[in-house]
């Protein structure tokens, strides 16, 4: 089943964030709680767990991609 | 915006989050993990941790650190001291942290909420300690007096910077007031921990970190915090610059040597987080 894990709103005014790394591969197995991917804000850099465990199928954007609030970033396949 | 050192990257968890932001909303609670857009929230969320912001999430100052929002806030609401205690007794707190947003429209600057609040987790929540994070009251003692009659574990307020950016960081504050403040509540109630924290990184001198705690200790505080200030926008008072884990361990070290009886000093350290953690420590020193 294939399932979309979206861009965070990390703070109530947040309308997009850059993505500055991804941290696994397409191809790449996943457990939940492992960090996928990380987005700079004004304070840190936050590393975004994946909520759920799979394959990750597909990178939808590249690293220092700017991309809105709850946009699709990547679609993991899970079981 | 300069580029973050390694030592600046948190875990975040959306569906950790949710659940903590779901109870704090049918609760129509703030917490200042949110409202602050604390580095920490992702980590504390997904440990079931919280530090309250009573009184609203507006607050009456426009400190130039700070990202709680300026305005006109509304009257306290009578059915915040029992949700305070609902939700830390859904999440199962060993120990509350309730901070406020400074409220100098109000009389008495918010103390009898605090002591509300205070009463509503011993009723509902026996066995739980409970830190306040206060403002400085404006300095009124008849104000203090009302939050150490509720005996709180911990009371806590925070110097915020050296003396001499005082007035460029937080210009509504003084100095002199916020040590008062330590100074009273600790010589009122001595049995009281008295905790208070800065922040590194608005362009202080070592001495003047130096100075600072100095006159802190001076007060009788028992617990001292001491964290990066990150910039929480462009509009905000400017970054200077980023301390490292190192520059953090020497600052321990030299609290420790001044005679601070607890230090906690770390890029992340904030004044609320692992408070339960550093409450226990204290208490292995007494």
């Amino acid at each position: 089943m294939e399932k979309e894990l979206t861009m965070p709103k990390l703070r109530p005014e947040m309308e997009n964030g850059v993505l500055c790394a991804w941290l696994k591969e397409e191809g790449d197995t996943v457990t939940a709680g492992e960090p996928l991917f990380e987005i700079e804000t004004d304070k840190v850099v936050n590393q975004i767990e994946a909520t759920e465990s799979g394959v990750l199928k597909k990178q939808l954007f590249e690293e220092g991609d700017t991309v809105n609030v709850e946009t699709a970033v990547a679609i993991l396949e899970t079981k | 915006m300069e580029k973050k050192p390694e030592w600046l990257k948190v875990r975040y968890n959306q569906d950790a989050v949710n659940e903590v932001a779901e109870l704090m909303r049918d609760l129509k609670l703030n917490t200042v993990c949110k409202e602050a857009n604390c580095p920490n929230l992702g980590e504390c969320y997904r440990k079931h941790t919280s530090t309250f912001l009573i009184l609203g999430s507006i607050c009456t100052r426009n400190c130039r650190f700070c990202n709680v929002t300026t305005g006109h806030p509304l009257p306290p609401d009578p059915e915040e001291p029992m949700n305070v205690a609902k939700a830390a007794k859904k999440l199962g707190l060993r120990h509350v942290v309730l901070t406020c947003s400074t409220r100098d429209d109000l009389p008495d600057g918010g103390a009898e909420q605090f002591a509300k609040c205070v009463r509503a987790i011993r009723e509902v929540c026996p066995g739980t300690t409970v830190e306040t994070l206060i403002s400085d009251m404006k300095g009124n003692t008849d104000a203090l007096d009302i939050v150490i009659a509720a005996h709180p574990e911990v009371l806590n307020h925070n110097v915020e910077t050296v003396k001499e950016l005082q007035s460029a960081v937080r210009p509504q504050a003084r100095y002199q007031r916020s040590l008062d403040v330590l100074r009273y509540c600790k010589q009122k109630e001595p049995t009281l921990l008295t905790k208070t924290g800065f922040m590194v990184g608005l362009g202080e001198t070592e001495d003047q970190i130096s100075a600072l705690m100095d006159d802190i200790l001076e007060t009788g505080c028992d617990i001292l915090t001491i964290g990066q200030y990150l910039q929480p926008s462009p509009q905000h008072y400017p970054l200077a610059r980023y301390a490292t884990p190192e520059d953090f361990a020497h600052y321990k070290e030299m609290a420790l040597q001044k005679g601070f009886r607890h230090v906690a000093s770390a890029p992340l350290a904030r004044s609320s987080y692992k408070a339960w953690e550093v409450l226990e420590d204290v208490h292995d020193l007494y």
